[in-house]
């Protein structure tokens, strides 16, 4: 590592460095793809679709990814999150459907959330499993509790009347002209934000994520942050659930599995933009957007659904490879 | 182990249980795989049968095949899933290349074009990951990620997410075939695992495979050249996944949408074998005896007349056990 450090300082240095470029290549290919969509797709760059794609695609993903983000920055990981969603969601609708209120509906949904947490946090610290296959082992367990109280897998559909407007207050309605799931998100934004990057407890999660052990033998409570950490996911994860069931008006087992390899995706795509390759709040959210953007605008310029994930998964490499590469080339 | 025990012989006889009991947790594990053995052939009925206990075998072999080549990448890479590496597109990689057999297969292809052009399909993307993280230094996880999308895409793009039917006499004797009163598919695991054993545990590619994924820069000071074996790691996992997919079009006789939805099994099969190992770590051995492991807990629950919708649970109760039991005897 020296010997090359000290070679490195005998090269001419460019007016910009390498590595500092390597750090805005996210940003930069975001804007690149956005600009490009909005020349070649119509219909790209409208109010109504920017609405669509952000109430639509970056709503719920970015809630989850907020939770996958302190997880990773954690230096753990949670497979479970899309347990968090569903038993949230379906929780949520049978209390609907049994004639609750919304509030206890919102209530029994973030508990159930809550459990699945306090279920990883408990794997975790007291069996001291490591965070993959205890959330791995959590995930299982989850479809099994979601075959067993649904006889294995029939969704619940509240189309009817009655429920409506539990659900337009919900998913439908607008708070100061913006409608709610977009507040929603921007709570849970500034939340996180304000918890990661703006507190004590932000800098133990770095810490854990750092170095593990060097943060216990400085006399951070692991356990406790952990606890917190993973109980902070499956409630971001809840609140993704209530929204989506609150959307389309029904629960439908094991739809919060499709989040999980997206909300991964956007978290790791987020570390490009920070020196040291950490996840953080901003970054995850570019993340979010970036994978958003790409499915819309593929979508608009008339790719089918097969050739979209085709698409999105050699931009998402070009992408990390201009972005990881740069880096590895400035080193 | 033996080190231990002599050192603690003498002493006293107190120490001595303490090293017995270390040794018993130590082989929790085993104890937990070989307890749960005996329960079901107590209690379910058949389940001691050969022919059973051949069906299980079979049924694993897919699962095992792919389980080996995330095994592979583990022991070049470090099970650190963060940070090490984790080849997430094995599971897309074998849909992809099931679909590439059985769409050459329908456009009337032999044998002798379509299963070379599978393997390399497998290897193809084998050596996509390897450029990911190797040459463009991707995290593993992210990396293997857009390979995975790459992949499955590629599957629906080919198939259109429907179910291609093959039937060939080769598929017919690898599904029905057997030799010496072993089915062929039990054959395919026998000798492949034989095989990877000796490559992995008793070959010098093995032994600097596994220095390249326990700490890279001292096998990389020792004269290593790293990233070959890093990518070799991800192309064998590649082809494994290329053999596999002929596998499972033997099997069903059809290529068919949705295994991809094997990853995760793949993963807790690969994780798991871990802890059969005396050092934890990912082993060929270990890592069949997960599969195994995994594959006598589903036909048990079947055989019991246990509800499907728990076998997931309690599949998940029991790794979560195994595994649990283990991490206390590492810190012992």
């Amino acid at each position: 590592m020296s010997i090359k450090a000290s070679a490195q300082n005998t090269k001419p240095r460019m007016p910009v460095s390498l590595e500092t470029f390597s750090n805005y290549a996210i940003i930069a290919a975001f804007v690149i793809i956005f600009i490009a969509f909005s020349i070649i797709a119509d219909g790209f760059l409208t109010g109504e679709n920017m609405l669509n794609l952000v109430s639509n695609k970056v709503v719920l993903l970015a809630i989850v990814a907020l939770g996958m983000t302190i997880v990773i920055g954690a230096g753990g990981i949670d497979l479970s999150v899309g347990v968090s969603i569903d038993l949230s969601s379906m929780v949520f609708i049978m209390l609907i459907a049994a004639g609750y209120a919304g509030a206890i509906g919102i209530i029994g949904g973030l508990a159930a959330a809550c459990c699945v947490g306090i279920a990883n946090a408990i794997l975790i610290n007291k069996l001291k499993i490591n965070p993959f296959l205890a959330t791995l082992g959590v995930l299982f367990i989850g479809q099994s509790i979601q075959r067993l109280s649904t006889q294995g897998g029939v969704p619940i559909y509240l189309t009817r009347s009655e429920f409506s407007a539990t659900f337009e207050a919900i998913a439908r309605s607008n708070f100061l002209g913006v409608p709610t799931p977009i507040v929603v998100m921007i709570l849970c934004i500034l939340v996180v934000y304000l918890a990661l990057h703006r507190s004590v407890f932000g800098r133990y999660v770095a810490a854990l994520g750092a170095q593990a052990e060097v943060a216990r033998y400085s006399g951070i409570r692991v356990p406790f942050n952990l606890s917190i950490v993973f109980t902070a996911c499956a409630m971001l994860s809840g609140i993704t659930g209530i929204l989506l069931s609150s959307t389309v008006r029904s629960y439908v087992p094991f739809s919060g599995d499709a989040f999980l390899l997206d909300a991964i995706g956007a978290t790791f795509i987020g570390t490009a933009i920070s020196a040291e390759r950490r996840p953080s709040v901003i970054g995850t959210l570019i993340g979010v957007f970036l994978l958003a953007v790409m499915r819309n605008g593929l979508l608009l310029i008339g790719w089918n659904f097969f050739w979209q994930q085709v698409g999105i998964g050699v931009l998402v490499f070009c992408v990390l490879g201009l972005s990881f590469g740069l880096k590895k080339r400035s080193e | 182990m033996s080190v231990q025990s002599e050192i603690s012989a003498p002493s006293a006889r107190r120490l001595d249980s303490k090293a017995l009991a270390k040794l018993s947790i130590r082989l929790g594990a085993f104890v937990a795989f070989g307890g749960i053995l005996l329960y079901f052939a107590l209690t379910a009925r058949g389940f001691t049968s050969p022919y059973n206990l051949m069906t299980v075998v079979e049924q694993s072999a897919i699962l095992g095949f792919l389980a080996f080549g995330m095994t592979i990448v583990f022991a070049g890479t470090g099970t650190d899933v963060q940070r090490g590496g984790i080849d997430l597109s094995m599971a897309a990689n074998a849909g992809l290349c099931a679909a590439v057999y059985a769409i050459m297969m329908r456009e009337g292809y032999g044998n002798a074009l379509a299963i070379p052009v599978t393997l390399c399909t497998g290897m193809a993307i084998g050596l996509l990951n390897g450029i990911a993280v190797v040459t463009l230094q991707i995290i593993p996880l992210l990396g293997t990620l857009a390979v995975m999308n790459i992949a499955a895409g590629l599957e629906l793009t080919l198939t259109e997410n429907t179910v291609v039917p093959v039937k060939t006499p080769l598929t017919k004797v690898i599904a029905f075939g057997s030799f010496m009163g072993i089915s062929t598919l039990a054959w395919c695991l026998i000798v492949v695992s034989a095989l990877l054993v000796w490559l992995m545990h008793f070959h010098r590619i093995g032994l600097r495979l596994y220095a390249v994924g326990g700490h890279l820069e001292a096998a990389r000071a020792a004269g290593i050249n790293t990233g070959r074996y890093i990518y070799g790691a991800y192309i064998a996992a590649g082809l494994l996944a290329g053999i596999t997919s002929i596998l499972i079009i033997s099997r069903l006789s059809s290529s068919t949408p949705g295994t991809g939805l094997m990853l995760l099994p793949i993963l807790a099969a690969a994780l798991l074998g871990t802890v059969f190992s005396r050092r934890f770590i990912p082993t060929i051995g270990g890592t069949l005896l997960a599969t195994l492991f995994i594959g006598f807990l589903a036909n048990g629950f079947q055989l019991l007349g246990i509800s499907s919708y728990w076998v997931a649970g309690v599949q998940g109760a029991l790794i979560l056990l195994v595994v649990a039991v283990t991490s206390f005897a590492k810190r012992n």
